[in-house]
């Protein structure tokens, strides 16, 4: 009898509320995804080649799903002190015919038991697929092979999700359910009498609408401003002024309906002022939802839009220009690779001439430190004039500085090098004339860097080696000369090969050598594949090497990593100030049901009921989005324009594209919800027409 | 004389359930109302007074028998017909008042005009009117949580009245007020009948309130019980009281009832 009673309840109470039913089923799919990461293909792979920072990020779930836990129990604590409000009489009820607290205590305790079990079978099958797709999807991109992929279920997955989820039901239910079981039956049967409309004083309202407009200014024109890199103070000064700004606003905006509705209603007819003065009190009485729910928003959308810069900025700007850099002898090189295992598997190998010019050492005064036999002079003071004559930065004149340090001795790579390693990737030549000399460096994410450089190329500069001036080509060079990381330059000069002879101490022996995959292996097995097998030939020869698959792999981890959380943090925030939306708008409607029969009775027909109902579904919603839509502008505007810039080369297109879609898809879920909220509205306007024509 | 009967009740029943659970809550009740009248309807609890008024105003469905206004059938209206019926032809006054409380007592007077249509600008005139004679200038622009009990009936009152409807139904109009209230209400109600020659039905626990009324149907077990008739010209509302009460004492258990 029990168990029948218990059942029947928690049916009934997902039937009535299946928008926060439904949340729940997200919540859960949401915790399985996060908690299963650590043991996708993707991050197995990279655990491999990043070890340590996989490690840190497996640190750093606990932390995030420990902050969604945090906010789903909010949205779960609401809901339940909502729905034990709404049925305060009948516990009363039970509590008059004689069950004992206890028993009411359990009733309640096991109704959610009930509830959250049926939200996990229905999540976690939704939460195997999805992560089973994400991993296939992600495996399938970066070119892994899906031969050793195998449907798996991840068991400390699984009980990390349906512990954090019952326990955060439990807890929340405890601490309700304890507070409804204490109280005496007569003040759970007396009905609350709904809030009553009280008008914040005119003079209250226009004050916090107005401060709080200013203050969502001025965190708007800091963040854009005064945010040049994660300034922890500027930051917190930003969610200050953001957050109360908001705040305010929205407790002063009840004052600033009620004024626009005294305005407009003497010229309107129909259901109008009824609708305004709905959305009037939802306003006056939920503002800190509204306040909290709009923040939510624009905390999901600067995530997702977080994530989905780190994923195409990251993405776009490695090119693969070799797959393997190798140092060791000429003779041991060729020994393993024109063996027959490897023969098949490259298009190319060849030498990268890359070193130090030899010139004599100095010390910080400038003085001779050490003098080396047939050293040169050199200068980049025709390329620091260059620099001098842009206009002035912090940037440019940092690297003013470091062009005129004296002591460094340049780097120079061959023109035969750079020019095989140019072919290996489809770019055209160089063709370097007499006196002529090409800028490199290997800084080309940083995107102010690269243009001041080629600004100052433009208007002319030059080098000088003992004496003589050397042209420098109008554009820098940047295409990666080793696989990965073996050498990173800030600066470096690609010297025709006489030069090069002549300018270095030990013209013969290479940097090392750079081989290039057969683009048809690579098509067959996936490029990861292709490199692993490369490196099976490679490994037990005792040749010091380095292949693109690291780099790969790092520029994975971090698109991964913050792409997946931070898109991850935005999904979860946006259900959850949806709901907070939607269901405070449910809430509102069913305790004021009895005015929609009232309008039944003065002759309003239903469909305008529902009518009145939709726009104010619409114009809550909008409330909540058009603050929160605007302040994301503002918030992706300031981070896009300091700490997160693209790097260089990033295409826009993609960026547009990626950004589009993400776009839509917000509008999509947002009709989504709106849709579910005027459905569940209407249909009960509609059971209000039937129980009153009886 | 057709032309003056504003209601015609014919033959109402109305039955709940079924087989063995049936109850009949009105066993066939038939009367007119003519224009100007002040009608009242009394009876015990459960006697059915306030499913005949709900009958009438098209709150629910009689099981059989006609509710007729200015000779058309309110029973078989849908739809549009059914809307206009409620906003327009009648007015309706609730024991608990069922004012919309985040409207201004304005907004909630022109209620039933806005929803058919009419603006605030065009309503002014009459709103002015009605909220002169009912005393609730001053309100006007307050919200129902600033109003008191009185105040809120007779904005309630003015509701009613505002679309000019062809009568007036009144359940429980003073149940939840104090006798000062009740009676400042009933004398305003009355003032209106007489003025206006507005037709009124009223069910009423109340002997006071009733002694307002011209006429009197008691009602007993879903049947016409007793009909008290005022007699305008010689009876003051002290002996019709007295008949009234008498009528009732008879209703609740006098001798004539003893099982």
């Amino acid at each position: 009898m029990f168990f029948k009673h218990v059942r029947r309840n928690a049916a009934k109470y997902r039937k009535n509320n299946e928008l926060f039913f439904s949340s729940l089923v997200v919540a859960i799919v949401a915790f399985y995804t996060l908690l299963s990461l650590g043991d996708q293909d993707v991050m197995l792979f990279l655990k491999t080649i990043e070890s340590d920072a996989v490690s840190k990020l497996m640190l750093l779930i606990p932390v995030v799903y420990m902050i969604s836990l945090f906010f789903v129990f909010f949205q779960v604590y609401f809901a339940y002190r909502y729905q034990l409000d709404s049925r305060k009489k009948e516990f009363g009820l039970y509590l008059m015919l004689g069950m004992k607290r206890s028993t009411l205590f359990a009733l309640l305790m096991s109704e959610t038991i009930w509830n959250s079990l049926i939200s996990i079978l229905i999540g976690l099958p939704v939460a195997l697929l999805l992560t089973e797709g994400i991993s296939l999807a992600t495996a399938k991109l970066v070119g892994l092979g899906i031969i050793g992929h195998r449907i798996s279920f991840f068991i400390s997955a699984v009980i990390g999700t349906v512990v954090g989820f019952i326990a955060v039901q439990m807890i929340a239910m405890l601490l309700l359910s304890a507070s409804v079981s204490r109280k005496e039956p007569i003040e759970l049967l007396r009905s609350d009498s709904p809030e009553k409309q009280v008008p914040l004083s005119a003079k209250k309202g226009w004050f916090c609408f107005v401060v709080g407009l200013i203050l969502l200014f001025l965190a708007y024109a800091v963040g854009v401003t005064m945010l040049r890199s994660f300034d922890f103070y500027i930051v917190m000064l930003i969610i200050i002024l953001g957050g109360g700004g908001t705040f305010l606003l929205y407790r002063g905006m009840g004052v600033y309906i009620g004024h626009n509705i005294q305005r407009k209603s003497p010229m309107r007819s129909g259901l109008f002022t009824f609708t305004g003065r709905q959305i009037q009190e939802n306003v006056i009485h939920q503002y800190k939802a509204l306040a909290i729910a709009s923040l939510l928003l624009v905390i999901a959308l600067a995530c997702a839009s977080f994530g989905i810069g780190i994923a195409s900025g990251r993405g776009s700007t490695e090119v693969r220009t070799v797959d393997f850099s190798i140092e060791g002898s000429e003779q041991e090189v060729h020994g393993v690779l024109d063996s027959e295992a490897s023969k098949s598997m490259i298009s190319e190998y060849y030498p990268m001439f890359l070193s130090h010019m030899n010139t004599n050492l100095y010390d910080q005064s400038g003085e001779i430190l050490k003098r080396s036999p047939n050293a040169h002079e050199f200068s980049w003071a025709g390329l620091s004039a260059a620099l001098a004559n842009l206009p002035e930065t912090d940037l440019r004149n940092n690297m003013i500085e470091n062009f005129s340090d004296q002591r460094g001795r340049p780097y120079i790579i061959s023109e035969t090098s750079y020019n095989e390693l140019l072919q290996a990737i489809g770019k055209e030549q160089i063709q370097l004339k007499k006196n002529q000399i090409a800028l490199y460096t290997s800084m080309k994410d940083s995107g102010d860097f690269m243009n001041i450089l080629n600004s100052a190329l433009e208007l002319g500069a030059y080098i000088e080696v003992d004496g003589q001036k050397y042209e420098l080509l109008s554009s820098v060079y940047y295409d990666n000369v080793v696989a990965d990381r073996k050498i990173t330059l800030y600066s470096a000069l690609i010297v025709s090969d006489e030069d090069y002879r002549n300018w270095v101490s030990d013209a013969s022996t290479p940097f090392c050598w750079n081989v290039v995959l057969n683009q048809e292996v690579v098509n067959e097995k996936g490029l990861m594949q292709a490199i692993q097998l490369m490196e099976q030939n490679l490994a037990g020869t005792g040749l010091e090497y380095e292949s693109f698959i690291s780099g790969i792999g790092r520029n994975l981890f971090y698109t991964v990593a913050a792409s997946y959380l931070t898109i991850y943090l935005g999904i979860l925030f946006m259900v959850i100030a949806n709901t907070v939306i939607g269901m405070k708008y449910l809430m509102q409607q069913r305790a004021n049901k009895h005015r929609y029969t009232t309008l039944l009775m003065l002759g309003a027909n239903v469909n305008d009921l529902c009518k009145s109902a939709k726009s104010q579904i619409r114009l809550f919603f909008a409330l909540a989005l058009s603050i929160a839509v605007c302040s994301s502008i503002f918030a992706i505007w300031s981070m896009f324009t300091s700490f997160l810039k693209l790097p260089a080369g990033t295409s826009i297109v993609k960026v547009i594209v990626i950004t589009g879609i993400a776009a839509v898809l917000f509008v999509v879920i947002e009709f989504i919800y709106i849709h579910i909220v005027e459905r569940a509205s209407s249909r009960e306007i509609q059971a209000l027409q039937v129980t009153d024509r009886g | 004389m057709n032309l003056d009967r504003v209601l015609q009740v014919e033959g109402v029943t109305k039955v709940y359930g079924k087989g063995d659970n049936k109850t009949e809550a009105l066993r066939g009740i038939s009367f007119d109302v003519l224009e100007g009248e002040f009608l009242g309807i009394m009876g015990a609890s459960g006697s059915g007074k306030t499913t005949l008024l709900n009958c009438i105003a098209t709150m629910i469905k009689p099981s059989s028998g006609r509710v007729l206004l200015k000779n058309n059938d309110v029973s078989s209206f849908k739809g549009v017909q059914l809307a206009d019926y409620r906003g327009q032809e009648i007015g309706y006054l609730f024991q608990e008042f069922e004012l919309l409380d985040n409207l201004t007592a304005r907004e909630n007077i022109i209620l039933p005009l806005s929803i058919h249509g009419v603006t605030g600008h065009q309503a002014e005139q009459g709103l002015k009117e009605l909220a002169n004679r009912l005393d609730i200038t001053d309100v006007l622009d307050k919200f129902p949580s600033q109003m008191s009990g009185g105040q809120k009936q007779r904005v309630a009152a003015a509701r009613a009245l505002i679309s000019k409807p062809s009568i007036i139904l009144a359940d429980e109009p003073t149940g939840a007020l104090d006798s000062k209230n009740s009676k400042v209400l009933m004398d305003k109600l009355s003032a209106i009948n007489k003025e206006q020659n507005k037709t009124i039905v009223m069910v009423t626990h109340n002997a006071n309130a009733a002694s307002y009324c011209s006429r009197i149907l008691f009602i007993q077990d879903g049947r016409l019980f007793h009909e008290l008739r005022k007699n305008i010209e010689t009876e003051n509302s002290n002996s019709f009281y007295k008949r009234i009460v008498t009528v009732m004492a008879q209703l609740g258990g006098g001798s004539a009832n003893v099982l």
